[in-house]
């Protein structure tokens, strides 16, 4: 799948004063494709994901699925085919097994009981919490990290081609970080388009190739722009910093373009 | 560690949430002396934010040995209202910690519920504002504020009381990269002042400055020693669901795949050291071997000629690409 944005601008209605939050911005994601979507706190990140899901209504652009548009009859469906995981998304968990909850998504969508049940073992399959382990299991006896993966299933279960998560891995303590994001990588390989939106700028740089900065609503950076050089001053003017891998290259002397994604990339090149 | 000017003085401290079947604080000890910097870690779960609320005077522990700190007995109600003068608690959401309408009335506020007179509370928010560089903010509305300077103006207002203590509980989780290090910088120099520290943490990174680490598992203390000797033992790091500051991991992953450092690196500078050092290089120009890496690292000549030809570059250079 394929979602464009274009120029598009979004205020929220403070009191009857608008107070702008996207500034015609436009950026395109698809599946197979991961985008960082970095910036400060405040700059609109989570906004952006809202109007892309469609949760929100931009004031001005439109948002393409697809080719679609909001006037088309088929666009209501390709926003399904985004799943949009909150900020602490396991706060929204409610349900008495972790079954449950996976399943609430699915039935919503009126699907037949099977496709669901298939539905639900499957996304618990992908979150590393298989059904006959924790699928009867109360969501609140999990672990805190367990927890988020349980809500990130319940966004699976309905087969969403792209992925658009808030500060996934906020608050969760190194373990469960690593857990979630072996998941998150996993889902990539299978072909799952990825939108990340998030200030770990490390997260950023092992997860994404693609790099959006948005700061005060506006798109100030796009593209596979290098987060060294220029781009280590623009994330630093941004209340960012530069990744530790690429500050590592650059203290090295190594050529930056070798900057290395993860803990086994950088073992591989030094040991 | 039972020292006579313990600040902080529990054990066999237990909590249990109501409608629970296990404890949250299952027989905790933990002391920390006047002046201590600690830091506590464990796995989502552990009890770290609960034992931070009890500290602070506000949760109530099912039972315990002895939970004294600063002096009062927080197994009676007398003790907890008196502990909440002396130990003062942020938390993790910059969202929900301001209650007035623009920084100064938010720093005022605790001020003002102590009944002091007006002349002395505005002496004192004056004081904070300068402390925590937030004078150019002192009218702005909360909600027109960044995550740091949020937290910047609850620790003003927290500090504002004299406190004999501060417990923090993910103070960073929440704020972009320069949030976290306004708000490190300033606990770090009420921790210059002599302000007994407790913080609680997700990231391995603010555990290295501290004098001490405590690790939760299950609600009891398993580990209790310096961040180094913590991060020494992969095991059990591990088994806690914590991990190592970027630059432990990659060094411990290199020390795995047959590296030898002559010890495991936690800091980006403590990595370079052991990858480039210059006290490898001095020793192996003079060819004695007491750096274990130097000599039988065919790598090793390679860093060395990087050493001399590359002195760090302010951050933002455009290095080569």
């Amino acid at each position: 799948m394929r979602i464009e944005c274009r120029n598009v601008t979004f205020a929220y209605d403070e009191g009857g004063r608008p107070v702008p939050a996207i500034k015609g911005v436009d950026l395109v994601a698809e599946s197979g494709s991961t985008v960082a979507l970095l910036g400060p706190s405040g700059s609109g990140k989570s906004t952006l994901l809202m109007v892309l899901r469609g949760l929100l209504e931009p004031d001005a652009g439109v948002v393409v699925l697809d080719g679609s548009v909001a006037a088309d009859k088929e666009y209501a469906h390709r926003q399904r085919e985004i799943g949009l995981v909150f900020q602490e998304p396991e706060t929204q968990l409610f349900a008495t097994t972790a079954r449950d909850d996976v399943a609430f998504g699915p039935r919503q969508l009126g699907w037949p009981a099977d496709m669901v049940d298939a539905a639900v073992e499957e996304a618990l399959d992908l979150v590393g919490l298989t059904g006959s382990e924790f699928g009867e299991r109360h969501p609140y006896s999990l672990s805190g990290g367990e927890q988020r993966r349980l809500a990130l299933a319940g966004v699976l279960a309905m087969r969403p081609k792209m992925l658009l998560l808030d500060e996934p891995f906020v608050s969760l303590d190194p373990g469960a970080r690593r857990d979630l994001a072996a998941v998150v990588r996993r889902l990539v390989e299978s072909g799952m388009g990825l939108m990340l939106a998030t200030h770990d700028v490390d997260q950023a740089w092992s997860l994404c190739d693609e790099r959006l900065l948005l700061v005060g609503g506006e798109l100030v950076a796009a593209g596979d722009w290098d987060f060294a050089g220029a781009g280590a001053e623009l994330l630093a003017a941004h209340r960012l910093r530069t990744p530790f891998f690429v500050e590592l290259w650059r203290r090295l002397g190594r050529p930056l373009a070798d900057a290395p994604r993860t803990v086994a990339m950088a073992t591989e090149a030094l040991r | 560690m039972l020292a006579v000017n313990a600040l902080i003085d529990i054990s066999g401290l237990h909590y249990r949430y109501p409608g629970t079947a296990a404890d949250a604080l299952a027989g905790l000890d933990l002391s920390v002396a006047e002046g201590e910097f600690v830091a506590v870690v464990g796995p989502n779960g552990s009890g770290k934010s609960t034992l931070a609320r009890i500290l602070g005077g506000l949760a109530v522990a099912s039972g315990g040995h002895r939970a004294a700190v600063c002096g009062h007995d927080l197994l009676t109600e007398p003790g907890r209202l008196a502990v909440r003068r002396d130990v003062g608690v942020l938390f993790q959401n910059p969202e929900n910690q301001l209650v007035a309408e623009n920084v100064e009335e938010d720093i005022a506020f605790g001020l003002e519920n102590l009944g002091l007179p007006a002349s002395e509370i505005a002496t004192r928010v004056d004081e904070m504002l300068a402390r925590f560089d937030l004078e150019d903010l002192r009218h702005r509305e909360p909600h027109l504020l960044s995550g740091g300077q949020k937290q910047r103006t609850a620790l003003a207002g927290v500090l504002a009381i004299p406190r004999r203590a501060l417990v923090l509980d993910e103070p960073t989780a929440m704020l972009d990269p320069a949030g976290q290090v306004e708000v490190l910088g300033a606990v770090a120099r009420e921790r210059e002042n002599g302000l007994t520290i407790v913080l609680v943490t997700q990231e391995m990174d603010e555990v290295l400055g501290a004098d001490r680490v405590v690790a939760l598992e299950r609600g009891s203390a398993v580990f209790d020693g310096p961040p180094a000797e913590l991060f020494a033992r992969p095991q059990l790091i591990a088994d806690l669901s914590l991990g190592l500051p970027a630059a432990g991991e990659v060094g411990l992953a290199l020390m795995q795949s047959g590296r030898r450092f002559v010890r495991t690196p936690l800091t980006i500078d403590e990595l370079l050291d052991e990858l480039v050092g210059s006290g490898g290089t001095q020793l192996t120009l003079g060819g004695v071997s007491e750096h274990p890496s130097s000599a039988d690292d065919p790598a090793h000549g390679r860093w060395e000629a990087h050493t001399a030809a590359d002195s760090p570059a302010p951050a933002g250079d455009g290095g080569e690409t």
